[in-house]
């Protein structure tokens, strides 16, 4: 018990490292920017009408606290940031995480939904893919994950939108209907948006299923050909029972452990998604934050957030493998 | 034993030594021709870039919008073709199309189509000025004899659609390959020098690009993307999209060239070539090179597409590429608007180029995967 508390503290202290890595390389990229938030925020005020002087935006800077030497201000930065706390929007002026709020929560149940979806679609099919010796089978299913990958989920949202507004005239776009966007959360708020939300988890399902097939499929054949299998199937297991308890639980193994890297793939595509499909979530903040008002702290805060989760999340599966996994759980207890 | 068996002996005996002495790249290639969908791919592949290289010359019209129709807006693709009610011609053929706008119409434009007045393909017109190789150029391979043909139609402001998908797969194909190259020489350096030198640089490398590895690549370079000046001209900006994308697909290469080097240096081979006397860089350029090169190969081909997946994202949400420019992500970027998907379906023809350029690479980099790998035969 001592070793694995041990082994988890280590864990999670390795994990609260590479985030501070990551704020670093987020932070660098958010001062590599040219302008900052008080430039920003004078201009805006010279749009308004006001007459401003250089002196202005050095006043605006102090203000800001944008003075300060660098790393003072990174520090600064990420003791905010493991609070939830990102300061101020450089264009909204207010609290980011009030503007952010249940926007993440919502993105981040998307992905994670998404990743279910895939992967109970792409365990049986991966494994059957990988026993089955018909032909035909196994060729459709290849020609399928290809095209999840060669498919982008843009198009397919294009193409699924295009249907229904041919056929129900309706463009299935947003995550809630028109009454519901501003009411609190209720129960029939609730059924609103899971009856908006299954088209985004769908389309972001899709590619990830397609790569979590080939996955399954490739740890799969290789384990099926080993000896335990074989020695298995000549102590009289066979079927179902031979391919769920041998070759399937040692293939879970690498499976859960790049969770997270299935994850950081459903977040690579989640903007151009919510582009699309118009939802009101963190992607398309970022989209928003990025391409149209250049708003570097809304960036900043969404892409750590993001990362947060994904660094959250290959925490959560090495507690899980090596509380599942006899091979790791001796590892750890040596 | 009769002459015949005899003969097959030689036969299967001069194979042997065929197979015996081949080289790696002979062996890679024999393996890559028995599977068929790979070979298909590559063909499809070839065409592919090779028609990207000589778009200008293949296609009629300068992609840019000096080369638009004003007479022929958001147009529909003509057909070609070889005959209609007003008879039968040899040479194929599309029609004329007028517009106008009048009290009639309601104040919109609209197009007519003159059956009566063909416009005939001609071969080997001379047209657009254009540059290949240096050289200049006029003449395309074919053209109508009088205005424009448009074979995949035109879109809203009369740019040729047929010309611009060429020229964009030739701009995809250009920045996909800087792409790979930069990702490719970060990741030979880091991966490199973590694999061969092992112990602590290995595990800071290896920390280092696990955490570049963590973060979301497409939100991080849309941010880097996101504050490219608006001042900058087309070329800046295609270069610094390039560079991105190599930035984006480094950290997996490294990551593999390092295990390959490390599983390397480890092998028995390694060992006896260094206890027969033969000296270290000797052991790396003539054993170890040789061992990963394939693999390195095949990594290559296999990261190529998301280097074009992501190039089309990026401009997609236009923080990549831009309109005067042709990519294929500046050409999806057209089809978003309802209008198009209602209206202008031909926006779409470049889609279709894209998946199966995509597919192609992939069909390939799999085949190259399986032809590569020594024990492919011996596991089955």
């Amino acid at each position: 018990m001592y070793q694995f508390a041990r082994f988890a503290v280590i864990r999670a202290a390795l994990a609260v490292l590479t985030l501070v890595l990551v704020s670093f390389i987020v932070f660098s990229l958010m001062e590599l920017v040219p302008g900052d938030c008080a430039e920003r925020y004078i201009a805006f005020k010279a749009s308004q009408g006001s007459v401003i002087s250089a002196a202005d935006v050095d006043a605006e800077r102090v203000r800001l606290g944008l003075n300060q030497p660098y790393v003072q201000r990174w520090g600064i930065w990420i003791v905010n940031a493991f609070q939830g706390e990102f300061g101020d929007s450089c264009i909204q002026r207010l609290n980011i995480s009030q503007l952010l709020g249940q926007k993440f929560w919502i993105s981040l149940g998307l992905a994670m939904s998404a990743l279910l979806l895939a992967y109970v679609i792409a365990i049986p099919v991966g494994i059957i893919a990988a026993t089955s010796k018909n032909a035909t089978l196994n060729n459709s299913l290849r020609l399928v994950s290809y095209l999840g990958l060669a498919l982008p989920n843009f198009l397919l949202a294009l193409m699924i939108m295009l249907f229904s507004t041919v056929v129900f005239g309706d463009s299935l776009t947003g995550l809630f209907s028109k009454e519901f966007r501003d009411a609190a959360w209720s129960w029939a708020k609730l059924r609103d948006f899971l009856g908006h939300a299954w088209l985004p988890v769908f389309i972001l399902a899709w590619s990830a299923t397609a790569f979590a097939i080939q996955t399954v499929r490739a740890l799969m054949s290789d384990e099926v050909g080993k000896l335990y299998v074989t020695a298995a199937a000549a102590r009289g297991v066979s079927g179902r029972q031979l391919l769920w308890r041998y070759p399937a639980r040692h293939a879970l193994g690498p499976i859960i452990n790049s969770l997270g890297f299935d994850l950081n793939r459903i977040f690579n595509e989640l903007p151009i998604v919510a582009l699309i499909l118009t939802l009101t979530e963190a992607g398309s903040l970022l989209i928003e934050a990025l391409a149209r008002s250049n708003d570097q702290q809304m960036a900043g805060a969404i892409i750590f957030m993001l990362t947060a989760s994904i660094v959250g999340l290959n925490f959560v599966t090495d507690i899980i493998l090596a509380l599942t996994d006899p091979r790791v759980r001796r590892s750890i207890l040596g | 034993m009769t002459d015949a068996s005899q003969v097959d002996a030689k036969v299967d005996q001069k194979l042997k030594e065929a197979y015996f002495t081949a080289s790696q790249g002979q062996l890679i290639w024999t393996r890559f021709k028995k599977q068929k969908a790979a070979m298909v791919g590559a063909w499809v592949l070839v065409i592919l870039i090779l028609s990207g290289l000589f778009a200008p010359f293949l296609t009629p019209y300068d992609p840019t919008i000096a080369g638009r129709d004003k007479e022929y807006l958001n147009g529909a693709p003509q057909i070609p073709k070889f005959w209609d009610e007003n008879g039968f011609s040899a040479r194929p053929f599309v029609y004329t199309t007028t517009r106008e706008r009048s009290i009639k119409t309601n104040f919109r434009w609209i197009t007519k189509t003159d059956r009566d007045a063909r416009r005939y393909v001609v071969f080997f017109p001379k047209g657009d000025k254009y540059k290949l190789f240096g050289m200049k150029f006029d003449r395309h391979l074919f053209g109508a004899d009088v205005g424009y043909i448009h074979l995949f139609g035109t879109d809203s402001t009369g740019k040729d659609i047929f010309s611009r998908t060429f020229y964009a797969i030739n701009t995809s194909m250009a920045v996909g390959t800087i792409g790979v190259l930069i990702a490719f020489v970060m990741a030979l350096l880091i991966g490199g020098i973590s694999g061969y030198f092992g112990g602590w640089i290995d595990s800071v490398l290896q920390m280092i690009t696990d955490t570049v590895r963590t973060v979301p690549a497409i939100p991080l370079f849309m941010a880097l993307a996101a504050f490219i000046p608006d001042t900058w001209s087309a070329e800046e900006r295609f270069f610094f999209i390039s560079i991105i994308l190599g930035f984006i697909g480094w950290p997996t290469l490294a990551r593999r060239v390092r295990t390959h080097l490390l599983t390397e240096r480890n092998q028995e081979y390694v060992l006896a070539a260094q206890l027969c006397g033969a000296s270290a860089p000797h052991i790396i350029r003539k054993h170890l090179l040789p061992s990963f090169t394939s693999y390195i190969i095949v990594d290559l081909v296999i990261s190529f597409p998301y280097m074009v997946l992501s190039e089309t994202a990026l401009s997609f949400i236009g923080l990549g590429l831009k309109d005067p420019v042709n990519s294929l992500g500046v050409m999806l970027q057209n089809v978003t608007s309802a209008d198009v998907l209602l209206n202008y379906q031909w926006y779409f023809i470049p889609v279709i180029f894209f998946i199966i350029l995509v597919l192609a690479f992939v069909f390939v980099g799999d085949g190259l995967r399986d032809a590569a790998d020594p024990y492919a035969d011996t596991k089955k």
